[in-house]
């Protein structure tokens, strides 16, 4: 089931929409999230990072199952998160902090297994790679940045390689506001919104500008068309504009350069923006509160959902597993099924934990299909896997010795049979010796 | 046998008349033969019966003394040699009379002359290298044809190799010349090039007599060794290049295979040649130093010399630096031994023996021209030794000379005593300012300290208009700042002194800026982008971030300044161009507490008319950023906005009155779009209620200023846009408001079309539309409010107008007549719409005074002409019954109303 998720700064709730028929889902109680803050974490249950008054020097974070309006797992990290981004599995979760760090946990340990200081301010957006090879964080100061996640992990290449990072752009005077890849891993191209009024295009293989495309807004969100000929850039004047990526534009029209239409409705402004899987149906938060759904194709709008009397900063189009819903059926009359709620894992951990960083506290999550049955496939842990691992060992030492012995035996066999050929052949050869020497004795006589 | 003796006796007789015997007698004289050809040839000679040249080449190009291209290239090759020069000279008077002739026997013309480039004769090859230069190269540059060029090259090196020493070191000139004009030449040609270098340069004590000579000779060689590539240091390439229209980026790109020259010839080349430039400039040094004076010819070619050593060792830098990035991102560095680095082995010792030499000084004699002189020679040599002092391993002595040496010069303590020395020193420090910060850092401590000091102090020193400045800027933005490329800080900001120095040139930017003003755009941009650059790398909460903070106070006198007498002086901000502007204004994102005073002096900027309206959106863009991550106080940014939306002066005049107002009517437009713009910020900002209150206030102070009505408009649209229904105004500010509101309705009827039955301007209804529609959204939200407004509106029309006039603006003005039509034309714009019509109703002892008053008027005979009557006469009628449709007077009411009539 796809369904449409979002989120708002002030305290409404994450709704969710059945995207097809529009059916509304459970709503998902006090959440204030921040831009970019809402991820649906390998489909199993919903994370948001929180808005905290700027007096608090923690952040929160905080975990709602499919299941469950109430929230669930409360973690705390050292500062607050913004941007909240999970790959695909829902193996891991990357946020970026005010101070321009970026976290990387474990979901199904908490664990964090790694900060690293990644822009000189606060983290606007993040986004992984279709490959989940790159990641790429915008800032607060304009400045884009290109992570390979081998690197991150590697330290002895970090401190041998020049800097950290793969690339660095750093274009655009002000804020990152939104960005987006394309397809094709290390080779996509990335659009990059920004207060400073353009969008970017940048290409990820050759870690230049390609395009720098000017609007007459700030742009507040990108989403980028699936064949990749246009892209569309959400304004803060309520119009969504569509620029053109692969078409030749030859002369500019009333809108500026590359730019070639509007979608339009006299909102607010638009905060965020969200293709559906099939393409063709593009989703927009506004300022309003409220939550359109456009057909892309046709330019109309299809659907309306209204989330709050605030504004609407996150949306995602996620699928959502069947089970899920099959439980909250359940759910409402029976307590017996609550004891089946999946479990969710533990809060995220608030600093790296370098002490217990032995080789055994190490653990490997395995990600599970949503289709399995989630509810008692507890993770395999590392202790499992390296029993496992020696266990195979011995097995194959045995077996080794086995095999030796085998074709020792084989060998010997073999000397043997050479051995009876050996005497047969001696035989033989005695035997026509013999006979043609007969042969001669009987001719001669 | 029987058979054949009567056969031969009967052929006998037949010998004889087949060939018949011709007897001759000897000494007799044959006849001819029958077929013989006639070989005699008969001729009269040719008599021209005019042998004048000028008549007979009448349609053809020739020279001043009468020959044709074809005669004069014949007579190039002619055995003596005046005759030769002179059809060379012959050859460039015809193609300056006739370029037409060149294009045409380009391929005859060069193929004669090259001949000449080895020709003995001293005199004509210089009108050779002179004609080629003035004449054919200048004409022919537009098409080269490689042939050309190869068609030269043969006899060139011919002449390279010639056993006459004039005339190898004249074939140099000539290539110089080719290179000149067609740079590409010299790599096809590089590698043999090099080689006749090489070897005219192992000779050199044959040639130093001639030092004019060897002089052209090194010309030439420098020429082609700067077209070497090498490691250009620019200011910042980023933000200067604008990238490439491509129409479509995902399009298949046609891939242009790049010139590429192979260097590893060239390299190897260059390594054997080094050594021997060492050397023959090491053969000068000696006659340096016994000599009072240095002669202008060996000055030139040691310089010449130098600047060949320092253009091979950036070659080779490049080389290195080219494998190390080119594998840098893939391969970490530790397999640097298995590159193959140019020129590794040989280089350093040579140089190292060279660079002892440093300094060249001469003690004794101190005449003022040769001092400049050493001093270029000791620049150059500095400038060698700072490109190789990243591969060589220099002793501790030296380089305590080179750093002196270079402290001394950015102090100023060397300078030029020539007059042109100023410009010298300045070109020379260019050179050398971008080695500044990388020495810095791996200097030790001392000398760190003794370097900074210097270079502060020059940049200080340095006038604003200098074209040092930009090498300065780009040399503290790689000490400032984290490098592009590596991404790591040059310098530690944590040492007390360093920081000293880093807040020194900080403090310096703004003031430069100011100091420029708008005169050098390209400079102004270049600061300003080091400042943007500042705010956004500077770490959080670190001295160079509140440095950066601090900057703001200075920063002010860049957009405006208020001065005592209250007149305002416009900064440079106002005329630098667009770019310039828009990164100025990005820089406010990043302060972390924007001053309220910094604001007042934007607004200042903000309300002239010269600011073009898009820097103006962009500024309240980046307002409203800044607000949004903290960086701007609430109270500061609403005042901000409503002062802009205050005092903005919209050009007064009529929109629809004529068409050259085109300018006001977009001025007009422009205003609405701030509004609209303004607005739209206000409600992103979050609690409505609370900012109602702060805007509220704001705007009650400005309301008893009596702005204009267009601003008064905008004002009220801010209030109606963030108010609720019912209002949330206060008692007190309602009063104040009906103040306003009354005469602010009555200025806007006269918007109001004559009749609203007819079709008029659509342009003219819209207007009122805008002027009115926030007055209704206030009337429909606050009956109160309305009350107030009819009260005073019609205390007005009984009250003598001229008490009125005094407290009002002069322009608008209206006699009491036009008073009361514009009072009833908005009532009955009121009366039209639904909404109000409702409110209205509620309020008809407002309306019955209003028509009391105006009875009374009516019949007030004196200070009223017929015409005047008359018309309130007409409007009361008007009023009267609208007044009766909104069925709110009863039968008794109606009659009191009748009564007065």
């Amino acid at each position: 089931m796809e369904v449409v998720i979002a989120s708002s700064p002030v305290d409404a709730g994450i709704g969710c929409w059945d995207l097809h028929s529009g059916a509304e889902q459970l709503r998902y109680r006090s959440c204030t999230s921040t831009p970019h803050g809402l991820a649906c974490v390998g489909q199993r249950f919903l994370a948001s990072s929180q808005l905290r008054d700027s007096s608090s020097s923690s952040g929160s974070i905080l975990y709602w199952s499919w299941s469950k309006p109430q929230v669930e797992v409360k973690s705390f990290p050292a500062e607050p998160i913004h941007p909240l981004v999970s790959n695909s599995d829902g193996m891991y979760i990357i946020g970026g902090g005010s101070s321009g760090a970026i976290y990387f946990w474990e979901v199904a340990s908490g664990r964090l297994l790694k900060r690293w200081h990644a822009h000189y301010r606060a983290v606007t957006c993040l986004f992984l790679s279709d490959d989940e090879s790159l990641l790429v964080s915008g800032a607060e100061d304009g400045c884009i940045r290109v992570w390979s996640l081998f690197m991150v992990f590697d330290d002895i290449g970090m401190e041998m390689a020049k800097n950290p990072y793969e690339y660095s752009f750093s274009e655009h005077t002000l804020r990152v506001t939104d960005m987006v890849s394309g397809y094709g891993g290390c080779n996509a191209i990335i659009v990059s919104a920004s207060e400073d009024r353009t969008c970017k295009v940048w290409s990820l293989s050759r870690g230049k500008l390609l395009r720098s495309i000017d609007f007459p807004s700030i742009i507040e969100a990108v989403a980028l068309d699936p064949g990749e000929h246009v892209f569309y850039a959400g304004a803060r004047d309520g119009k969504i504009y569509i620029a053109s990526i692969n078409a030749e534009t030859t002369s500019s029209n009333s809108y500026g350069k590359h730019i070639i239409g509007t979608l339009s409705d006299n909102s607010k402004g638009v905060t965020c923006l969200a293709f559906s899987k099939d393409g063709i149906l593009l989703v927009s938060g506004s300022e309003d509160g409220t939550i359109r759904v456009w057909d892309a194709k046709t330019h109309n709008i299809v659907r309306i959902y209204r989330l709050a009397k605030g504004p609407v900063n996150n949306v995602l189009v996620v699928r959502r597993p069947l089970y899920s819903n099959r439980q909250t059926s359940e759910n409402s009359h029976s307590s017996f099924s609550r004891r089946h709620a999946p479990l969710l894992p533990p809060p995220l951990g608030k600093y790296v934990n370098s002490t217990d960083e032995n080789v055994d506290s190490g653990a490997v999550s395995v990600p599970q299909t949503p289709s399995s049955d989630i509810m008692d496939a507890p993770y395999l842990s590392y202790h499992v896997l390296t029993k496992q691992i020696s266990e195979l060992q011995q097995q194959s030492s045995a077996a080794t010795g086995m095999e030796v012995d085998r074709l020792n035996l084989d060998c010997k066999r073999s000397v043997e049979i050479v051995q009876k050929w050996k005497e047969m052949f001696a035989y033989l050869h005695k035997f026509c010796v013999d006979e043609l020497l007969g042969n001669d004795q009987t001719q001669t006589q | 046998m029987a058979r054949s003796k009567p056969s031969s006796s009967k052929k006998q007789p037949k010998r004889g008349v087949d060939f018949k015997k011709i007897k001759r007698k000897i000494g007799r004289k044959l006849p001819p033969p029958k077929n013989a050809t006639n070989t005699e040839i008969k001729s009269k000679a040719i008599i021209l019966p005019e042998q004048s040249v000028a008549s007979e080449r009448a349609g053809l190009a020739v020279s001043k003394k009468g020959l044709t291209l074809k005669e004069l290239l014949q007579q190039t090759s002619h055995h003596n040699a005046k005759v030769r020069r002179d059809a060379l000279t012959g050859i460039r008077d015809l193609v300056l009379k006739y370029p037409a002739e060149l294009t045409l026997h380009k391929l005859a013309i060069i193929e004669k002359l090259r001949e000449r480039i080895s020709d003995e004769d001293k005199v004509v090859r210089e009108t050779l290298y002179q004609l080629l230069k003035l004449v054919i190269f200048p004409a022919l540059k537009k098409d080269v044809p490689g042939s050309l060029i190869s068609l030269m090259m043969a006899y060139i090196f011919n002449g390279m190799t010639h056993l006459a020493t004039d005339i190898r070191l004249m074939a140099f000139k000539f290539f110089d010349l080719v290179v000149q004009h067609y740079p590409s030449s010299f790599f096809m040609y590089a590698e043999k090039v090099l080689q006749n270098y090489e070897d005219i340069l192992r000779k050199n004590h044959i040639y130093l007599q001639d030092r004019s000579k060897l002089k052209n000779a090194l010309v030439g060689l420098v020429r082609c060794l700067s077209l070497l590539p090498c490691n250009r240091r620019t200011v910042d390439p980023s933000y200067g290049k604008n990238t490439e229209t491509q129409g479509s980026l995902h399009a298949y790109e046609l891939e242009v295979p790049k010139e590429h020259t192979d260097f590893s010839s060239i390299i190897k080349r260059l390594e054997d040649i080094l050594p021997i430039l060492v050397n023959c400039f090491q053969d000068f040094i000696p006659l340096v130093h016994p000599m009072s004076s240095l002669d202008a010819q060996s000055f030139d070619c040691m310089l010449y010399l130098l600047r060949s050593i320092d253009l091979s060792v950036k070659f080779f830098l490049y080389g290195i630096d080219k494998h190390q990035t080119d594998f840098g991102v893939t391969k970490p560095t530790y397999n640097e031994k298995d590159m193959p680095v140019w020129g590794e082995i040989a280089t350093p010792v040579f140089l190292r023996k060279f660079l002892e030499v440093f300094p060249l000084n001469q003690l004794h004699n101190t005449s003022g021209k040769d001092e400049d002189k050493f001093f270029i020679l000791n620049i150059e040599i500095t400038e060698i030794f700072l490109h190789s002092n990243e591969w060589i391993f220099t002793s501790a002595i030296l380089m305590e000379r080179f750093l002196e040496f270079i402290e001394n010069l950015l102090s100023g303590k060397i300078r030029f005593n020539s007059r042109s020395g100023k410009a010298l020193q300045e070109k020379h420090l260019t050179s050398l300012l971008p080695f500044i910060p990388r020495l810095v850092s791996l200097v030790a401590n001392t000398w760190k300290s003794r370097l900074l000091q210097a270079f502060t102090m020059a940049f200080k020193d340095c006038k604003p208009e200098s074209t040092l400045n930009l090498a300065f800027l780009s040399a503290i933005e790689e000490m400032l700042l984290p490098s592009k490329r590596q991404g790591i800080l040059l310098l530690d900001a944590s040492e007390p002194e360093i920081l000293d120095h880093q807040i020194t040139w900080i403090r310096e930017l703004p003031v430069l800026l100011v100091r420029l003003g708008d005169t050098l755009s390209s400079l102004s941009k270049v600061i300003l982008h080091l400042l943007l650059r500042l705010g956004q790398y500077a770490p959080m909460n670190s001295s160079l971030a509140w440095e950066y903070d601090i900057m703001q106070h200075t920063l002010g006198e860049f957009y405006s300044m208020c001065l005592d007498d209250g007149s305002i002086l416009y900064g440079p901000f106002m005329k630098l161009p667009k770019d310039c502007q828009e990164l100025s204004v990005c820089c406010l994102y990043y302060f972390s507490s924007l001053d309220s005073l910094l604001l007042r002096s934007l607004v200042y900027c903000c309300l002239c008319d010269n600011l073009e309206p898009s820097v103006l959106f962009r500024i309240i863009d980046v307002l409203h950023s800044a607000y949004k991550i903290g960086h701007l106080q609430l109270v500061d940014l609403i005042s901000f906005f409503v002062t802009l939306v205050a005092r903005w002066k919209v050009l007064p005049g009529r929109l629809y009155t004529h068409v050259e107002n085109a300018k006001k009517i977009s001025n007009r437009e422009t205003f609405k779009a701030i509004t609209g713009a303004v607005c739209s910020c206000l409600r992103q900002m979050g609690d409505d209620a609370l900012i109602f209150q702060i805007v509220q206030r704001v705007i009650l102070d400005e309301i008893p200023l009596n702005p204009p009505i267009d601003n008064l408009c905008g004002m009220l649209r801010l209030l109606v846009i963030l108010d609720s229904r019912p209002t949330k105004l206060s008692e007190q500010s309602i009063i104040i408001l009906s103040n306003s509101i009354s005469e602010y309705l009555i200025d806007a009827a006269s918007y109001i079309p004559e009749n609203g039955d007819e079709v008029t301007d659509s342009n003219q209804i819209s207007i009122c539309q805008y002027y009115l529609v926030p007055c209704f959204f206030l009337f429909d939200r606050s009956d109160k409010l309305l009350n107030l407004v009819l009260d005073l509106m019609g205390s007005s029309i009984g009250e003598d107008n001229s008490s009125l006039a005094c407290n009002h603006d002069t322009q608008h003005t209206l006699d009491l007549s036009s008073r009361i039509v514009a009072v009833v034309s908005i009532l009955l714009y009121m009366h039209q719409d639904i909404k109000i019509r409702r409110r209205l109703s509620s309020c008809k002892g407002e309306i019955t005074r209003i028509l009391q008053k105006m009875r009374l008027q009516s019949s007030n005979e004196m200070g009223n002409t017929l015409e005047e009557r008359h018309k309130i006469q007409f409007s009361f009628d008007r009023l009267k019954i609208a007044a009766g449709q909104l069925n709110c007077w009863d039968a008794d009411e109606l009659k009191i109303i009748s009564l007065f009539e």
